[in-house]
């Protein structure tokens, strides 16, 4: 049975010190209990969590649902963005199952990337190792005052914004993110389009802007 | 709390509690009124003007000619239908029933709910999966075979009366169909996306599993190229026939080992779509399911040597294949939903209980053979097993085979449907149809037929006739009639086992 892998590359760096780091980690939380909640997902997603901060360190492999634990998450040091798109992408190409002539693949990867800074090293290198695998949806989040035309080079339109002066903001988004990973209907106008962009996600809650 | 007072465009008010959010699905966000009994579900995006006509009908017109017609009451349980429109701000909400509280699980999963699943909703997904069934589900929620089959009758007749009043539901999935197995239960949610052919066309193609092969194989044509297939009544048909062979075999006919591209996208497309082929076919043997590449909770259910799809006996078989096999890629040939009514209904009277109290499933169907066994447990049948094969009368003393039989077993019941071909197990059964006429006991060692309301019952052998109150012996090759009145039955019994 094919697996759908998410990747969750979220922002460690010293600006998210504090309330944001605090409501990442509750985020992550609530997504791994909403998935487990979803028989969908229950069955077919694997989530790996990736975290930037002076270097990209991946903190959980690809891991199953019911085996997952939330990793410790602290936030200290520079925003290396070009860093964590080549290691996400190293992993993928080591740990996704390839399709071969007998045994059916992975689904594509979900990629959703979270950062409230700029990148502060070479991030189109990274971008360039990041081009070279197959994704489906890749999803960036700016957070507060996070450098958004970075995000819309890496994830085209699909980039949203959300502030975590707003409480619920992040754990709206998160509960988004979970709603994306289940199978849900497809609408007529999306279905069967090559690139996989917002809008075959379900719809955002209010709380997370689409950054046009 | 944070109520809100709301009218809706009938003028009807509504008290809403904002700060109570029930759920949020992919397209609405759901709040509790302030008694509970009722849900508004705001649009996240605004619906447009062919979606606001066709809401406008769903609370009104198509509502009112199913339910506010004689035996419209019966239908309640069955769907969860919208029955007022509010705008309010710029937005656009749908009033609806709350959920009954069978439909959310009231242990949740296995080991104290690991999974934190107790209070949610019971999406089908979660049996529609062996692996879900076995490693997840608390026992207590599972419910038994023969309760899979009282749901899906449920859900087919649902669906049906839809057909009958000229709509498609479109988007049929375990998503948009709650369940409750363990009652026997189930409520066709998501009424909104109703199509009308002609008339208002469908927003999506569909849920995954369940998008119907002429649609996947579409899906790339702009909208409005006529070659285009979208979903109507012929898809729900297909889409049914996936529901019902999930929850009774707990795996998707058409997901086996075959590759058609290296590419996890296309090959769902190609494999869903334009390449479909059932792992059961007769002939072509390429899709079969793949035992080895699944997790041990998946089997033996994953394996359709050992479970093939002839444990749901002939008639489901024969609806199967029209599915599957013959109106797989011929929309026109799949079987109606009253088609598969009507087999879940006959097969219900071949189902006999496991004699082994440990066994998973509890029934099975009866497999025609001289010393039958449970195909789920291997447990066999111990002692005579009676099998009333069912003629009916057409005028002149004639009998005819109904292609129908009734298994015995303790404390079966005879009902008016088995006595006279002229009745239907269906929702327009009045209340004298829906109770029992005589039931069937194992006793002393003989299996005993207790007449209980049958006026006419008779032993076409002896002559003799057996009145209310009283009983018969029931013996191989013995003829009894039901009923002497037009379409009245005779059945003719034979004894398995022995």
């Amino acid at each position: 049975m094919r697996r759908l892998p998410v990747f969750l590359l979220l922002d460690t760096s010293g600006s998210m010190f504090g309330e944001p780091i605090e409501q990442v980690k509750n985020g992550v939380q609530m997504l791994v209990s909403a998935l487990r909640q979803d028989p969908y997902a229950l069955e077919t997603a694997f989530l790996s969590v990736i975290t930037f901060d002076s270097n990209a360190t991946e903190k959980v492999p690809l891991t199953e649902l019911t085996a997952f634990q939330v990793p410790a998450l602290t936030a200290q040091g520079a925003t290396s963005l070009g860093d964590a798109l080549t290691l996400v992408a190293d992993v993928a190409s080591k740990q996704l199952a390839k399709t071969t002539s007998t045994t059916k693949g992975d689904w594509k990867p979900m990629v959703f990337i979270m950062t409230d800074g700029a990148p502060t090293d070479d991030w189109k290198k990274g971008l360039g190792r990041f081009q070279q695998e197959k994704w489906g949806v890749v999803v960036g989040c700016a957070v507060n005052k996070g450098d958004a035309t970075v995000l819309q080079q890496i994830a085209g339109e699909a980039v949203v914004r959300l502030d975590t002066s707003d409480h619920s903001a992040m754990a709206k988004f998160f509960k988004w993110v979970s709603a994306s990973v289940s199978s849900n209907s497809k609408a007529v106008e999306t279905a069967g389009k090559e690139v996989e962009g917002l809008d075959q996600l379900p719809p955002p809650p209010p709380e997370i802007k689409v950054v046009v | 709390m944070s109520i809100v007072k709301l009218k809706a465009t009938d003028g009807t008010e509504f008290e809403f509690d904002s700060a109570n959010q029930a759920g949020s699905g992919g397209m609405k966000d759901v709040y509790f009124s302030k008694d509970k009994k009722q849900v508004v579900g705001w649009y996240r995006k605004k619906p447009d003007y062919n979606s606001m006509e066709r809401l406008r009908n769903i609370v009104g017109v198509y509502r009112e000619r199913i339910f506010q017609q004689e035996g419209g009451a019966y239908w309640e349980p069955l769907f969860c239908w919208p029955t007022h429109i509010i705008e309010d701000q710029g937005h656009i909400g749908i009033v609806m029933p709350t959920y009954k509280s069978h439909f959310f699980f009231q242990y949740g999963s296995k080991n104290d709910d690991f999974l934190s699943i107790k209070g949610k909703e019971k999406e089908g997904k979660w049996f529609a999966s062996a692996n879900h069934q076995q490693k997840h589900l608390d026992p207590r929620e599972r419910g038994n075979w023969l309760s899979y089959f009282t749901t899906c009758i449920k859900i087919a007749r649902s669906v049906g009366r839809l057909h009958m009043a000229g709509l498609a539901h479109s988007d049929l999935s375990y998503k948009n169909v709650l369940v409750d197995p363990a009652g026997g239960n189930a409520c066709i949610i998501d009424i909104d996306t109703l199509v009308v052919p002609g008339r208002y066309p469908p927003d999506v193609v569909g849920t995954p599993d369940f998008i119907a092969p002429e649609v996947m194989a579409t899906l790339k044509l702009p909208v409005g190229d006529p070659k285009k297939h979208l979903p109507r009544i012929e898809t729900d048909r297909h889409a049914l026939a996936v529901l019902v062979y999930m929850y009774l075999l707990y795996r998707h006919p058409l997901r086996g080992r075959k590759i058609h591209d290296a590419d996890p996208q296309k090959d769902e497309e190609l494999g869903m779509g334009e390449k479909a082929l059932f792992i059961e076919h007769p002939t072509d043997s390429s899709n079969r399911s793949d035992p080895a590449s699944v997790k041990p909770g998946f089997l033996p259910f994953a394996d359709t040597s050992k479970i093939p799809y002839t444990v749901c006996g002939p008639y489901l078989k024969e609806v199967f294949d029209k599915a599957f096999i013959t109106g797989l890629h011929s929309p026109d040939q799949r079987p109606t939903v009253q088609d598969m009514e009507t087999a879940l209904v006959k097969t219900v009277d071949l189902a006999q209980p496991c004699a082994n109290p440990n066994c998973d499933q509890k029934w099975f169907v009866f497999d025609n053979s001289n010393k039958p066994r449970c195909p789920f447990c291997g447990t066999a049948f111990v002692g005579p097993l009676p099998v009333l094969n069912l003629y009916s009368s057409r005028g002149g003393g004639k009998f005819l085979p109904d292609n129908h039989r009734l298994m015995v077993y303790s404390n079966q019941y005879l009902y008016p449907w088995h006595v006279s071909r002229l009745v239907f197990p269906s929702a327009r059964l009045t209340e004298a149809q829906r109770k029992p006429v005589g039931y069937f006991v194992f006793h002393g060692g003989k299996w005993l037929l207790v007449n209980q309301t049958l006026p006419g019952l008779k032993d076409v052998g002896t002559g003799e006739a057996i009145l209310p109150g009283n009983r018969v012996e029931l013996q191989n090759d013995q003829k009894l009639l039901l009923s002497p009145e037009e379409g009245g039955r005779l059945v003719h019994i034979q004894m398995a086992n022995v």
